[in-house]
């Protein structure tokens, strides 16, 4: 995007009917052209919002995030330059270079540090907050040559690295990742010294453009994909099993094929940090066995799962993928190192990331492993990411013993010794809580998802309530499952959201929501911001079952009514008091 | 109007946007009161960006109307 685009971008007027997102940009210099790319790089990201983008007090960095404490502001960026930790750092100040000098910038730096970094912590309790770094070459002050790094120069990066640290801990501040925008503006190219003179802004208008498109992206994350289906041969290792046998195969240094290594310990990342992983593979399923049992295989057999191996169509073993994991293919990759494989895959899931596995290319290879990297990103890997697998294996493991025990659901359910923990504290930190509403379409009340910033100011509301609950039975523990938000209306509930997950199905823990929530507020009513969606079709089919067609208006129901429908529920319940 | 001052419209508008055609001719720092410091070193980076040329701040004081601006670009022979 150059600046006449971004121009361009902000002459459209933005959708009036909705609500605002306001955006604060904090720096300390003039924010001209960065103001004009990241408000244009909002808008193109969030067009369904009309987004407000306000900027502070030149040269007053920290008190422009401190005067952002209580402000009616949904989100913070923050972008900070070496002048901010002390003015003479840049190059707009004529303090001093003075040997004697540099001593004393150290000092005030670390002192400007520790404001900037309590102002950042206090405001994002309230405030989502995405935070650059100082992105510019600190200028030639110190007393070493250009190559030599000096003690003064090598502490104040120090200071700064020490900041970027501390505050990636706050769970609502965010940092631009160094690496990533060195990628796209190369450091010599970045400062322009007759406009920071003469204008007071310090950045040429690439290096502008690369910042505001990063921060944008930081501000409005894709959500992550939860799983991967994966190829073998010449894929996950080198070689056709078939061809070379379970010894054959390799993915070594020794044997040049150590790219496959690389990638087998991607997934195996991928794996640890809940990313669903499985195998889809036109092979002899004895040998694909034999071959998992080989020692030095870099991901662990017990982190695939399913593993379809067959000589039936790819697209037929993504499709018993999909409904073993229970999610839509949009939130899958498929990896082959076939281009006709892939194709197959592609024309029957449109919605999949299909990717051919670059065998041999190894710049492609380097490639990939970024891109996988930021298609499965995420910020926190929580406990329900731990054992996302187990419980997948569980769900197997329940349909199938249910199926060879025939008999009755109520029979099945009382034997499975089922813990419903319900908590009813309202943590803006509950990552999970705020992961499951803006990623689960079937069981999902209205579809609607929650921003960073709507999420806290929901939670602040003193009339609001937070309920989540886990779930665990003889079959393995599902972790949180189910989040609920809503308000207290006297006897009357207003639920304006709520989710469960796919794997909480069949098991009626929907009804031990609701018996929770009349129980704990002693309600007479609950109603719910009601929407059908092309995609919450067990949602509809519960309401259903208890009410009848849901209404789109106004759909409410009596505590009588609830327990005159709900069947039996044989869960034993435990409440966490404030989570 | 010819290429260069079709584009040279564009940037104008890209800046001040409700300007017309007619108005962006006859624009000024006098008559425009939307063209202050900030505008202006909007409008020099766009014009930048536009004719892939690098114009010193120092000029500035040159660039008070549509009519200079034109001037200046073409003096310079960056676009014939």
């Amino acid at each position: 995007m150059n600046l006449i685009e971004a121009l361009e971008i902000l002459k459209q007027v933005g959708p009036e009917d909705v609500p605002p997102l306001r955006a604060y940009l904090a720096c300390g210099f003039t924010p001209l052209h960065l103001q004009t790319f990241l408000a244009a790089h909002l808008r193109e990201r969030l067009p369904q919002q009309r987004v407000e983008l306000k900027t502070g007090l030149f040269g007053d960095l920290a008190g422009n995030v401190e005067r952002l404490q209580g402000s009616r502001c949904d989100i913070l960026a923050v972008v900070i330059e070496w002048q901010d930790l002390d003015p003479r750092l840049g190059i707009r100040n004529l303090g001093g270079w003075r040997t004697t000098d540099l001593t004393d910038i150290v000092k005030s730096a670390k002192q400007a540090v520790a404001r900037l970094e309590q102002a950042l912590r206090r405001v994002s309790a309230s405030i989502p907050t995405y935070v650059c770094m100082p992105t510019l070459p600190l200028p030639p002050l110190f007393t070493t040559s250009t190559q030599q790094a000096g003690g003064c120069e090598l502490q104040l990066r120090q200071l700064v690295a020490s900041l970027a640290t501390s505050i990636s801990n706050e769970s609502s501040i965010r940092v631009l990742n160094a690496q990533r925008l060195d990628e796209f503006s190369p450091p010599q190219a970045r400062l322009d010294v007759q406009s920071e003179l003469m204008a007071g802004f310090p950045y040429k208008l690439p290096h502008t453009a690369t910042i505001a498109e990063l921060l944008a992206a930081l501000i409005q994350n894709p959500v992550p994909k939860k799983g991967l289906i994966t190829d073998l041969d010449d894929t996950l290792w080198a070689g056709i099993l078939g061809e070379v046998g379970t010894e054959g195969i390799s993915w070594h240094l020794d044997r040049h094929t150590h790219l496959h290594g690389l990638y087998q310990q991607f997934l195996g990342s991928l794996a640890s940090a809940g990313v669903l992983i499985a195998v889809a593979s036109k092979n002899d399923r004895a040998l694909v066995e034999q071959a998992f049992e080989r020692k030095d295989l870099i991901i662990s057999k017990e982190n695939v799962y399913p593993v379809e191996v067959h000589w039936a169509r790819k697209s037929e073993s993504a499709q018993r993928i999909l409904k073993t994991w229970n999610i839509g293919p949009e939130a899958v990759v498929f990896i082959d190192d076939s281009p006709m494989e892939v194709a197959e895959v592609k024309a029957a899931f449109p919605e999949m990331e299909c990717v051919v596995f670059p065998k041999n290319d190894y710049p492609a290879m380097w490639d990939l492993l970024k891109r996988l990297r930021d298609l499965f990103g995420k910020d926190v890997i929580s406990e329900e990411d731990s054992i996302r697998l187990k419980s997948i294996r569980g769900a197997s493991a329940l349909r199938e013993s249910w199926d060879v025990a025939g008999g009755s659901l109520d029979d099945f359910l009382q034997s499975a010794d089922a813990l419903v923990r319900v908590t009813f504290g309202k943590q803006a930190g509950d990552g999970r809580a705020f992961e499951l509403i803006n990623k689960t379409n079937q069981f999902n009340v209205n579809g609607k998802r929650l921003s960073d910033a709507a999420w806290m100011a929901y939670l602040s509301d003193p009339a609001t309530f937070l309920m989540t609950v886990s779930y665990e039975d003889k079959y393995g523990p599902l972790g949180k499952i189910s989040v609920l938000l809503g308000r207290v209306q006297g006897k009357v509930l207003r639920v304006d959201s709520w989710v469960m997950s796919c794997r909480a199905f069949s098991r009626r823990i929907e009804y031990q929501c609701l018996k929770q929530l009349f129980e704990k507020f002693d309600a007479e009513e609950i109603c719910f911001d009601y929407q059908a969606t092309s995609r919450n079709g067990p949602l509809q089919e519960f309401f259903t079952g208890l009410f009848g067609t849901p209404s789109t208006t106004d759909l409410r129901f009596s505590r009588a009514a609830f327990c005159e429908k709900s069947p039996s529920l044989f869960h034993r319940v435990e409440e966490v008091v404030n989570g | 109007m010819d290429e260069m001052e079709g584009r040279l419209v564009r940037c104008f508008s890209s800046v001040f946007s409700d300007l017309t055609t007619e108005q962006i001719h006859a624009a000024s720092v006098e008559s425009l009161p939307a063209w202050d410091s900030l505008a202006a070193v909007t409008l020099v980076a766009v014009l930048q960006q536009e004719f892939g040329l690098q114009i010193n701040l120092i000029d500035l004081p040159e660039l008070v109307s549509f009519e200079a601006i034109q001037n200046y670009i073409r003096k310079r022979n960056i676009v014939s």
